[in-house]
């Protein structure tokens, strides 16, 4: 009885060990993934608000940093990690530089050098031969101890005092000093980004172009999902054929004869290209019709028998019922008119920075030597910024209808 | 029939617009003739070569229709109802396009787009407006006055940023440049055939007409599909067989094109570039699909197993099909930086890590990413399986919802474990959900152009050494930069050629299977 029970715990206990190393292990590999997903996106936010120097820091740290200043006497000033005597560093101000000053070296050691105020050495009068030159020799006060070092050349240093004790002084060359740095964005990037190239420009106009586009197809697409399954006319299935059949033909074999239609339609160069030629959708036409098709037929019935209009019955029973079909559909052309890089390329003229959308604003951005990285990144958080917003206040839309779509 | 139907009403019965109707009808057919000996004759209508026949053919049809629907109408048969009201339509469509475009409304919204730029805090008003709206509605009783303060802070909003973009100037802008001779004459006929094609689609219409049931639902429907036929013959099938008209000529654009029939193709076939971009775009799918595809499965079997935060995974994983191509291309650019950027550094710290750990001197590989042309490409395949194994693992997820539950219970009661329920009824169950993302991924790796043009800009398009040219980047750089049109679409026939031949393959192959499976 009591070994039973024992091996049924002991089955238990190594049933549970296992779901727990299944589940860690699971949830190691989301969690993985998920950084690897994400870290880009951590290092955009960060880069967009760096100083332009500090991305190209090498080894390179994710955090954006600068100059850390203080005020002094009612001025503000850089601070430095100063050496200081004793060994160590300590947070420190340039109080006065250019001081004359020597470098000396250990006398047993050539390398062990000291840059030393003048001021605070005197010549001994005696020489040192050191690597076959010849040095004169100082007495070196350095703190409150004194050595006999060997002047090598001349240099001059600065005088670095601490911020938090005045008494705490250290000479060091300000060249080779290294400045203290503290973690602060640089949130003046944005301003000057939208400043740099219009923009904002860009942005509006990329918000204007996808409010019409995903408006005019969510229209078309309603209007034609709707004849096409609730409409009985000669020809019908056999357009619908055409139309489904025609959602396989890559754009690219479109672009070239498109690009000539609208030369010769004088809009070239236009916000208009980038809009009326994509109202009309086969597949948003194919989603509507499926989700139309499966709505009970009664339903229009009865408002048929009130004599309502097929426009008003399309408008007031249809359109409401088919919600999720509409907002897939929606997010979708969001999508597409935000990002649609190919077509901007071709018909926007780069000259033309006021027709600009958001990709080809970025675009010229990147290719342009002359900006430093972080304006770059400044302007991909801009572009970025409402697709995130709407992903998040509809992540249910997104994700749950984009993925259905593709399966029914 | 037509007996039969004109006994019911005698001549004093026909409604006063009768005859105004049948005069227009005549008057539709002399235009369209008109236009088409314009056409033939080539006075005032600039279209030249084969678009000129094509619209003289479409033209020659409109005359035979308008002169029949003369006849009809005046023997008001139910025809000629259906044949007045859709040329009518196409009459007052065509003709109101062309006196718009004419206009310039249709390249107007660059002057939107500079008010817009100005006043587009309103249109925060509008959307917040409505937020506050939609939750009000869905909360309990009290919330109404909020839901109406929400409703009119949101119409408000809206008529500030109508005004503030122009809407008053813009239609005293509209008619001053509707009544411009040029354009004036376009209205003078489109109206009109606006008009009367309104009254042909009236009851009143249809009881003169004698018009059954099913023939005005063929007008319905005709009306209801015609926004969206109109704009996709114009933008899409239109278009699609000008491109393979083009693909059989040499055109750089300006000058008249010349036939040459295949040999565009021919070239092709022997265009060493040609072939170096379908080299490197098979190499590329050939990687980029399994680790696109593969992984995806799995996380997406991970992400259904019902434990808590899996949601929170599913939207992390799906943010960089939000992103947009372009900003994500931009940002990994700066990772692939071969003396700066992230990547390295990683490989870097893992070399050393990994030295210390089993006490080895490993040197740490520091690649040119994007300007090595060995490893170009590589660049380019880990930046699309980043961008896109998150949609492909919602895509499964979506998949596996829809399997059977009670398949993985009796499993486990048999004894599988996870792995094994894996194999043995997430992927065979899961076959046509496989094809369709291997095939939507197929598509997306055939046609890449996004990542290695901007990867690679400012500079050559095509990589270092063409070692990142890809067939679409090979037409942009044929159409776009060196005028060879009718090369170009050659190209884009031969790749649509290839995505077709692959997808039905895929969908072959998947179909038969999933014949057999079941």
């Amino acid at each position: 009885m009591t070994t039973l029970d024992s091996q049924a715990t002991r089955h238990r206990r190594r049933k549970i060990l296992r779901t727990i190393g299944v589940r860690g292990g699971a949830y190691g590999i989301l969690i993985l993934v998920a950084l690897a997903m994400l870290f880009p996106f951590f290092y955009m936010a960060a880069t967009a608000v760096k100083t332009a120097d500090d991305t190209f820091r090498y080894p390179p740290k994710i955090l954006p940093r600068s100059a850390a200043t203080a005020t002094v006497a009612g001025e503000e000033v850089e601070l430095f990690n100063a050496p200081i005597v004793g060994g160590g560093t300590e947070v420190t101000y340039l109080a006065e530089s250019g001081i004359r000053a020597g470098l000396f070296a250990n006398l047993d050691d050539v390398e062990d050098t000291i840059a030393w105020p003048l001021d605070r050495a005197t010549d001994t009068g005696s020489t040192v031969v050191l690597d076959e030159e010849t040095f004169p020799v100082y007495d070196v006060q350095v703190g409150d101890e004194s050595s006999q070092r060997a002047l090598v050349r001349n240099t001059s240093v600065g005088r670095f005092v601490a911020i938090d004790d005045a008494s705490v002084e250290s000479f060091a060359v300000v060249r080779t000093t290294e400045p203290a740095e503290t973690v602060e964005a640089q949130w003046q990037n944005f301003g000057e980004v939208i400043e740099l190239r219009d923009f904002d420009r860009s942005l509006t106009n990329t918000i204007l172009v996808t409010i019409l586009v995903v408006a005019g197809t969510l229209f078309t697409s309603i209007t034609g999902g709707y004849a096409f399954s609730r409409v009985r006319f000669a020809g019908r299935d056999k357009i619908f054929v055409a139309y489904v059949g025609s959602i396989m033909i890559p754009f690219v074999v479109l672009i070239v004869p498109l690009f000539r239609l609208i030369v010769a339609l004088g809009w070239v160069n236009t916000l208009g290209s980038l809009v009326w030629p994509f109202l009309f959708n086969a597949y948003g036409t194919f989603l509507m019709r499926q989700f139309f098709v499966a709505i009970p037929k009664e339903l229009e019935e009865a408002a048929f028998v009130d004599g309502a209009r097929r426009w008003t019955i399309l408008w007031t029973i249809f359109v409401p019922l088919a919600w999720p079909a509409i907002a897939t559909l929606a997010t979708f052309m969001f999508l597409y008119a935000w990002n649609s890089f190919i077509w901007p390329l071709v018909s926007i003229n780069l000259a033309n920075s006021d027709d600009f959308v958001l990709t080809l604003a970025l675009q010229t951005l990147g290719g342009q030597s002359g900006e430093g990285p972080n304006l770059i990144f400044a302007a991909i958080v801009l572009s970025v910024m409402i697709p995130f917003t709407v992903f998040i206040m509809a992540q249910r839309y997104f994700v749950e209808n984009v993925a259905s779509s593709g399966i029914k | 029939m037509t007996t039969k139907l004109t006994e019911g009403i005698t001549q004093e019965d026909l409604p006063t617009w009768f005859k105004p109707l049948v005069a227009w009808r005549v008057v539709v057919a002399i235009i369209v003739s008109l236009t088409l000996a314009a056409t033939i004759l080539k006075r005032g209508i600039e279209v030249e070569g084969l678009l000129r026949w094509t619209l003289a053919l479409g033209l020659l049809g409109a005359v035979v229709a308008s002169v029949l629907a003369i006849r009809w109408t005046s023997a008001r048969e139910h025809r000629g109802r259906l044949a007045g009201f859709v040329l009518d339509s196409l009459l007052a469509v065509i003709l109101g396009f062309v006196a718009l475009n004419g206009m310039g409304m249709f390249t107007g919204i660059d002057a939107v787009g500079e008010a817009f730029n100005g006043s587009v805090g309103w249109l925060g008003i509008v959307i917040i407006g409505w937020l506050v709206q939609g939750y009000a509605a869905r909360t309990e009783a009290p919330q109404v006055a909020l839901r109406q303060v929400a409703r009119w802070t949101m119409i408000t909003g809206l008529v500030v940023l109508l005004l503030a973009v122009g809407l008053i100037p813009g239609i005293i802008e509209f008619f001053r440049r509707a009544v411009q001779p040029d354009v004036l004459v376009f209205w003078v006929i489109a109206i009109p055939a606006g008009m009367f094609a309104r009254m042909g689609w009236t009851d009143s219409a249809a009881q003169l007409f004698e018009t059954t049931e099913s023939q005005t639902e063929t007008m319905d429907g005709l009306l209801f599909v015609a926004p969206n036929a109109l704009g996709f013959l114009a933008f899409f099938a239109g278009p699609l067989v000008v491109s393979l008209f083009i693909s059989f000529t040499e055109w750089d654009g300006l000058t008249a094109a010349t036939f040459v029939g295949f040999q565009n193709y021919i070239d092709l076939l022997s265009d060493n570039l040609f072939l170096r971009s379908l080299r490197n775009i098979v190499v590329f799918s050939a990687l980029a699909i399994p680790l696109a595809v593969g992984p995806a499965l799995l996380l997406a079997s991970l992400l259904n197993s019902k434990l808590p935060g899996m949601k929170a995974f599913r939207a992390v994983y799906f943010l960089p099909s939000i992103a947009g191509v372009v900003g994500v291309t931009l940002i990994w650019k700066q990772l692939f930086n071969s003396t700066v950027g992230y990547l390295n550094f990683m490989i870097l710290k893992a070399t050393e890590w990994i030295n210390a750990l089993f006490g080895l001197e490993l040197e740490a590989a520091q690649p040119q990413w994007i300007s090595d042309s060995n490893i170009a490409l590589f660049a380019v395949v880990i930046l699309f399986v980043w961008q896109q194994i998150g949609f492909n693992t919602v895509l499964f997820l979506a998949g596996m919802q829809g399997i059977d539950r009670t398949l993985y219970e009796a499993a486990e009661i048999d004894g599988a474990g996870p792995w094994r329920r894996f194999t043995a009824i997430t992927v065979p169950t899961l076959r046509p959900t496989t094809v369709f993302v291997v095939a939507t991924t197929t598509i997306l790796a055939l046609q890449l152009f996004n990542e290695p043009f901007i990867l690679n800009s400012p500079n050559a398009p095509a990589g270092p050494a063409n070692s990142t040219l890809t067939p679409v980047v090979y037409l942009y750089q044929k159409a776009f930069q060196q005028f060879q049109i009718g090369y170009a679409s050659a190209v884009a026939w031969a790749l649509f050629i290839l995505i077709f031949g692959v997808t039905l393959l895929y969908f072959r192959r998947g179909g038969e299977d999933g014949v057999l499976s079941a």
